[in-house]
């Protein structure tokens, strides 16, 4: 039997993303690169994020990352949204090497965004 | 919990009939020995054999004679395509194929090419048809073997094998088959049809895997070289100790085939046509193939839809990308690009394949489980720019 090439955690996010969408009024990036559209939008109060969506076209991992990103950047400051690196989150989810362009491309919007949300201060 | 599998790939692969599986498990138990054995055990297996080849050649209306057994229908292709070129070199070495063929025709004639011969591939129209002319235009006088598929894997187009073979005859050209997604399906007459070399495999038509069998057409000049070597068996063409068990499930499979050809059509026929109506209204999506291709396949397209994502969310629906799509093959299908979808659409394309033993209920299943994932893609994936 071959490996599934998705790991329980990845089936999970991508069956239920619960950040799926777009934060009404807030900030947003769209990057479009490597064959996928990664959208992100988010607001802010007090230097921390209070909202945070995306919207993806692309493969099932990148659906799970941008889900796993807003999971763990929702509520936390804005400064670690620039300095953020896709190394952490290729490993929790075992995505396969030859899909790091597209978490690439994710990692660009994040980095973006966290540019864009501190110039609102 | 859990969701049942729904197996709807039956053109990758179909599950043994049970009166396959009891013959294999009758000739399995009463008879171990080698067929080319020349005593009283290998007699009796070398009979089991004949009922086979007797029974597939019933099946296709060619003498068992001309059958040669083989591991299945790549090592078929393989050894009509290397082995009639290379038996007919010295008479010219330009070769005819389609760019919709099966890998184990394309890599064939891309390793011919190496060796020397040449190879000119012929194009399609956008269903998938190859028209005849173009066909014949492309013959030299120097041809001297065409490959054409008799149903495409991917899209189920049916070929004019009639029409291609009696152009390939007027000429002499050497004309081979890849029966693989026809045979024990639809009719093939070979008794009839202007055809060379079939290959065939068993577990297209709910025989074993690891057997199936290419025919040789009795006629002069119709020969192919071994591939294999070391032993005599099979007239020297195809050496090796061949299973018994599995040739003769193949020749119950053949025999289950000619039984029941007709009911199983209708019974596709119906059970595409329920699939097709619960998923035609969907916006953006596309039919690839003919639509009076073979019935057991349904190959769509639709547009704003990621493949990958589409196939997982299809599940627990088990059916094929027209991408070969897996994290280490992300390419779209070479079929579907060939027939001129664009990458996007070939990348989200899904192949349902049905059998015998798909039901209503599987089918109306699946196009509701694949109408609700492309809303869910769509809804996710965020507004193209104007």
């Amino acid at each position: 039997m071959s490996a599934d090439p998705y790991s329980h955690l990845v089936r999970e996010l991508f069956a239920n993303p619960q950040h799926a969408g777009t934060v009404a009024g807030g900030v947003s990036v769209l990057v479009e690169d490597q064959g996928v559209r990664v959208e992100l939008s988010a607001s802010a109060d007090s230097g921390r994020i209070a909202a945070m969506r995306f919207r993806v076209w692309g493969c099932p991992h990148l659906i799970a990352a941008a889900e796993r990103a807003c999971v763990t950047h929702e509520g936390g400051p804005i400064a670690a949204l620039e300095i953020f690196q896709r190394d952490r989150i290729m490993e929790d989810l075992t995505v396969p090497a030859e899909k790091t362009g597209r978490i690439l491309v994710l990692e660009d919007a994040i980095q973006s965004l966290g540019r864009d949300l501190k110039s609102l201060k | 919990m859990r969701e049942a599998m729904i197996y709807l790939d039956f053109a990758a692969s179909t599950p043994v009939d049970e009166r396959v599986l009891d013959r294999m498990r009758e000739v399995a138990g009463m008879n171990c020995a080698n067929p080319s054995s020349t005593h009283a055990a290998g007699r009796e297996a070398q009979a089991i054999i004949a009922r086979a080849a007797g029974q597939l050649g019933a099946l296709l209306g060619v003498a068992p004679g001309t059958l040669v057994w083989t591991s299945g229908a790549t090592e078929s292709d393989n050894l009509a395509i290397a082995g009639g070129a290379r038996h007919r070199a010295h008479r010219g070495k330009h070769l005819v194929s389609m760019k919709t063929e099966h890998k184990a025709v394309t890599d064939v004639f891309e390793m011919l090419a190496k060796e020397g011969f040449e190879v000119s591939w012929v194009e399609p129209d956008a269903s998938g048809l190859l028209d005849p002319h173009a066909f014949a235009a492309a013959l030299r006088d120097d041809t001297q073997l065409a490959s054409i598929m008799f149903v495409n894997n991917e899209t189920g187009v049916i070929q004019d094998i009639e029409a291609l073979g009696t152009i390939c005859r007027e000429r002499d050209i050497l004309f081979h088959v890849d029966g693989a997604q026809a045979v024990g399906k639809l009719p093939v007459d070979l008794g009839v049809l202007p055809v060379d070399l079939l290959s065939l495999t068993g577990h297209k038509f709910y025989g074993p895997k690891g057997i199936g069998a290419l025919y040789i057409a009795d006629r002069p000049g119709c020969h192919v070289e071994p591939i294999l070597f070391g032993g005599g068996q099979q007239r020297r063409i195809r050496p090796g100790t061949l299973p018994t068990d599995l040739v003769a499930g193949l020749g119950m499979a053949a025999d289950v085939a000619s039984a029941r050809m007709e009911s199983d059509l209708r019974h596709l026929r119906e059970r595409r046509r329920e699939l097709w109506d619960g998923i035609r209204d969907i916006e953006g999506i596309t039919l690839n193939g003919d639509p009076d291709g073979f019935p057991g396949i349904l190959n769509v397209s639709v547009e704003d839809v990621e493949g990958e994502s589409l196939l997982l969310a299809l599940e627990p629906v088990c059916v094929a990308t027209g991408s070969a799509c897996n994290s280490k093959n992300q390419e779209p299908s070479y079929v579907l690009r060939a027939i001129g979808r664009s990458d996007a659409q070939a990348q989200s394309a899904i192949r349902f394949s049905v059998g015998r033993s798909t039901t209503t209920e599987e089918v109306l299943f699946a196009a509701d489980r694949y109408r609700n994932a492309v809303a869910r893609l769509r809804d996710l994936a965020p507004e193209v720019a104007a």
